[in-house]
């Protein structure tokens, strides 16, 4: 009877968490598969791929994560997007005036520049992991993005999920982020971050809160989040305690007093006044300015919202760069720009027109394998991620284990630093820092006639 | 008396009101209007696909590869005392294309999201392709992907919501080139979308006059407001094309009953199937303006240019229906050379309502976008100082919820939606759909009016829900002040001049 249980079990497809045998045979066949993509074994899937992310910039990143190389035979550096960052290229040197590619060229960033005797901190990369909530994603997923951070000296953001306790071994390379729904956030979470990130709003959906849909809110999520499982949770928007860039100030006083030494970082979206909101965050006493573009990932958000509230990142970046040159305090702040930035180039362009480092979150996840299907809120089969990243569900988030998604994560950003060095010796710069705002260092691909 | 105790039943009472009573009539008639009040909702419901739009995805598993397959894992993991069923019969599928009674020997494509994972875990024999029929659906224009999500809207009446970021090109030309705004802290109405406050998407149709006078007496002389007030600031057109059926025509008029909206729809067929109604609209041609007699239920009677004639002004015609009719008579002007002066002098002469209308891609004779050509009518208007003593509505090219919020940024009151209501219903259209009168659609053969109805009362649903969320990013608390709100927009093209001006290569204007 047991026997015929079990079959009848398999065959309806009974969620449970899966045994070491069915674990080995799909994350190596899933990791097989990706491979077997990346390397051109198997010509590219008909069906993967957009504009921004085409199928080739997956297929690329997939390759970076498993080797640490940029791939030969696939366009790893820009999208199809007919704009923006796919419009932008380099005006390189001549190659006889070119760089040796070194080590010694420099990808380091600070990220206090206000002298305040909080934490100086500066990480090696001048880039550091979007916040993803537990809820939105596994703590599988946490753990390798964290992991990988302090593997490479940079930083993870919480997300608005709370803290799971995994986190605590790593607590030097996470922020905690404190969002409008204040969801897991305390005490011992504001005390343990370096940096504590204040999210207004996101990119992708700005001005809207954040959801997570019933179905991923299970009971793990919901007790770290202090709610009730499978429920609907809301992060309203904007902090109902907040009117003013005077009540701004004051929330980040509550956080100097709870950690006197963290840095403060402000994420905000951009509406038309984003230069405004990024120099007044600046005079509030934020270290570092994040502000998250129009095009940036999301783990629900509704469709009218991705597209058409607040504009996209390149955009933005030069508009708050130079007013806070003109403010006269742009040395004085760190302005990182996330929301669309998708690969080394991305990150390039965005230094270039005027930002001092990113944010990557969606880059993160297709390291790990996503296809950008657009189901992570849990899609028709409210289980959320089928690829495990996206996921609490109990067998799919272990189609990520810990190790392979830091090794994967690992691989990626050696690829990506070794691009953004190749980029920069080109231009004959030695140090990351001397590519902000060297709008003088791009150039803006015409569009054909007709185009 | 207040209104509001006109509302609920009271009388003013004789002589004065001593304070004690003020205040205890005060309270009751607070406690009557609150108890009273309805807050404007619009009642969703799932329904069922009569016609459905072809799968986004074909799914195809080669059969003996997948033989193979089973065969050899039964071979690894199959044993008598661990048979490891949940190994062998797991399948690559969390949608349940390869659940079926027969597993992937007979995928369900219908099922399939186009997650990859089976592609990417079997290459060998498994392959997810976009699905062609899908894709050639609609035009250049009016999209396949504006379809399926009009198709999804209609069906489950709810804001798409799903994960992953913005998939398509950057900025782009028409509506998708303009973004709106969004405040980050200074929030009049958070929260709109999730009901804990107001934000109101009534819009009113006629005319407010721009001062009130008042005579000697203090009591009110000249002009009044003549206008009434719809729900949602979107009507239903004319069908376009040869879809006007009797059958449309009633279930447009359900609707737009039940959404408290307008439904524009031909004079001959109001009067033929006695449809006269306050929310319906009949559209008179100039020649026939005497019979807009014939409506007497109707709030406002549009005429339109006669063949032969200009593009939608008829002095005569617009006197004429006047003098026999108490509706307030609207305009249809087409976007064609020379309707400034038409709808200049369709003012001058009184005209409350003047419905703008482009070609279903949205441009005027001159290939300017309706963005532009709202603006300038909105513009025009506002010069003239007689913005608010017309409403504009407009339509041509409004196939997706973001467009209604932009062409209202763009001047107008309300707009009207023609294309939108064929693929609620699960039409299809054959070739071209720029020109309105030739669009080739065909709706379902047995349009059910219960299912129609609540098919065109999920599409407007998730439409202004879709309006709040817009809304509610802005901080706006109703939508009359979004019209002509430029500043709460952002243009694609200027902010592109603004932040790549002076980069090599760069010419400006977008290109």
């Amino acid at each position: 009877m047991a026997l015929l249980q079990d079959l009848m079990d398999a065959y309806q497809g009974k969620i449970v968490k899966p045994s070491d045998a069915l674990l080995h045979k799909t994350t190596t066949l899933l990791q097989d598969g990706m491979n077997a993509r990346a390397f051109g074994e198997f010509e590219k899937p008909k069906a993967l791929g957009d504009a921004r992310w085409t199928d080739e910039l997956i297929l690329s990143t997939w390759y970076m994560a498993e080797t640490g190389e940029v791939p030969d035979k696939l366009n790893f550096k820009t999208g199809e997007s007919d704009g923006g960052f796919d419009r932008l290229d380099f005006q390189f040197l001549q190659e006889s005036d070119w760089l040796e590619h070194s080590e010694a060229i420099d990808t380091k960033l600070p990220l206090n520049r206000r002298g305040d005797g909080k934490n100086e901190i500066e990480i090696d990369i001048p880039w550091y992991g979007g916040g993803m909530s537990y809820g939105s994603v596994s703590v599988n997923v946490m753990m390798s993005r964290a992991r990988n951070a302090k593997h490479w000296n940079t930083l993870m953001s919480t997300g608005e999920g709370g803290y799971p306790p995994e986190l605590y071994e790593v607590k030097e390379s996470v922020i905690t982020q404190v969002a409008t729904g204040y969801f897991g956030v305390e005490e011992e979470t504001i005390q343990a971050a370096p940096i504590i990130e204040f999210k207004y709003a996101q990119g992708a959906k700005p001005g809207l809160g954040g959801h997570l849909l019933a179905a991923k809110a299970g009971e793990e999520v919901a007790k770290l989040r202090g709610s009730v499982p499978f429920v609907s949770l809301f992060s309203p928007f904007p902090f109902h305690s907040t009117y003013s860039v005077e009540d701004h100030s004051k929330h980040l006083d509550w956080i100097e007093t709870v950690n006197p030494k963290a840095l403060l970082s402000v994420k905000v979206s951009t509406p038309h006044d984003v230069d405004m909101v990024a120099v007044g965050s600046y005079y509030a006493g934020a270290h570092i300015i994040h502000l998250d573009g129009g095009y940036g990932g999301t783990g629900a958000a509704p469709e009218i919202a991705k597209k058409n509230i607040a504009m996209p990142i390149e955009l933005a970046i030069p508009k708050v760069h130079k007013f806070l040159q003109k403010e006269g305090v742009r040395d004085k702040v760190t302005l990182i720009a996330s929301g669309g930035v998708r690969t080394a180039d991305d990150i390039a362009k965005a230094i270039a027109l005027g930002a001092d480092g990113c944010v990557l979150g969606t880059t993160d996840l297709v390291g790990m394998g996503c296809t950008r299907c657009s189901n992570c809120e849990g899609g028709p089969s409210g289980r959320g991620c089928p690829w495990g990243l996206t996921t609490t569900d109990i067998e799919l988030q272990e189609w990520v284990q810990q190790d392979w998604g830091a090794r994967r994560l690992d691989n990626l950003y050696a690829a990506l630093q070794w691009r953004l060095r190749d980029i920069l010796r080109k231009l004959g710069l030695s140090n990351v820092r001397e590519l902000r705002g060297r709008t003088d260092l791009l150039s803006y691909i015409p569009k054909e006639a007709g185009e | 008396m207040l209104e509001s105790a006109a509302h609920v039943g009271l009388q003013a009472t004789d002589g004065p009101l001593s304070m004690d009573k003020f205040g205890a009539e005060s309270a009751r008639i607070g406690r009557e209007v609150a108890d009273g009040y309805h807050r404007y909702h619009i009642d969703t419901e799932e329904v069922d696909d009569v016609n459905p739009l072809p799968h986004r995805f074909l799914v195809t598993v080669g059969k003996v590869g997948l033989a193979k397959l089973i065969s050899k894992e039964a071979l690894t993991y199959f044993r008598p005392w661990d048979p490891h069923f949940d190994v062998i019969l797991s399948r690559p599928c969390t949608y349940g294309v390869f659940s079926g009674p027969l597993g992937g020997f007979i995928p369900r494509p219908k099922l399939c999201v186009g997650c990859l994972r089976c592609e990417v875990q079997h290459p060998e024999f498994v392959k997810v392709l976009p699905n062609p029929d899908l894709a050639k659906m609609g035009d250049s224009y009016t999209t396949h992907g504006h379809i399926a999500a009009i198709d999804e809207e209609a069906k489950k009446g709810m804001v798409p919501v799903r994960g992953q970021g913005y998939r398509g090109r950057f900025g782009g030309p028409g509506f998708d080139g303009m973004l709106t705004d969004m405040s980050e802290i200074v929030r009049p109405s958070r929260d709109g979308i999730h009901g804990r406050e107001l934000i109101g998407t009534a819009v009113d149709i006629g005319s407010k006059p721009m001062h009130l006078s008042f005579d000697s007496d203090g009591k009110l002389s000249g002009s009044t407001p003549e206008m009434f007030t719809i729900q949602v600031p979107f009507i239903f057109d004319l069908p376009p094309g040869n879809l006007e059926s009797t059958r449309l025509a009633e279930v447009v008029e359900s609707t737009s009953r039940g959404i408290d909206t307008l439904a524009c729809l031909d004079a001959h067929t109001v009067a033929r199937n006695r449809l006269d109604a306050p929310n319906v609209v009949p559209v008179l041609d100039n020649a026939e303006a005497s019979r807009a007699s014939e409506f007497p239920r109707a709030r406002l009677i549009e005429l339109r240019s006669t063949p032969g004639r200009p593009w939608g002004w008829d002095a005569g015609g617009f006197d004429l229906a006047r003098e026999v009719s108490d509706a307030i008579i609207g305009i249809r002007i087409h976007f064609e050379e020379g309707w400034q002066d038409r709808m200049t002098k369709a003012v001058e002469s009184g005209a409350k309502v003047i419905h703008l209308l482009a070609d279903l891609h949205g441009r005027g004779s001159d290939g300017t976008f309706v963005t532009e050509l709202f603006k300038e009518a909105h513009m025009l208007l506002l010069e003239q100082g007689r913005r608010d003593t017309v409403t504009l509505l407009g339509g041509g090219g409004i196939v997706g919820a973001d467009h209604v919020p932009k062409a209202i940024i763009s001047g107008l009151d309300a707009v009207a939606l023609d294309l939108p209501v064929l693929f609620a219903l699960q039409g299809r259209s054959n070739g071209s759909l720029r020109q309105r009168a030739k669009v080739d659609g065909t709706l379902p053969r047995e349009l059910d009016q219960e299912w129609a109805e609540q098919r065109l009362t999920n599409l407007c649903g998730s439409w202004r829900d879709q309006l709040l969320e817009i809304l509610g990013a802005m901080g706006i608390r109703e939508v009359r002040r979004l019209r002509g709100e430029f500043g709460r927009s952002m243009v694609v093209r200027h902010l592109e001049d603004e932040a790549f001006e002076g980069i090599a290569g760069y010419v400006g204007g977008g290109c």
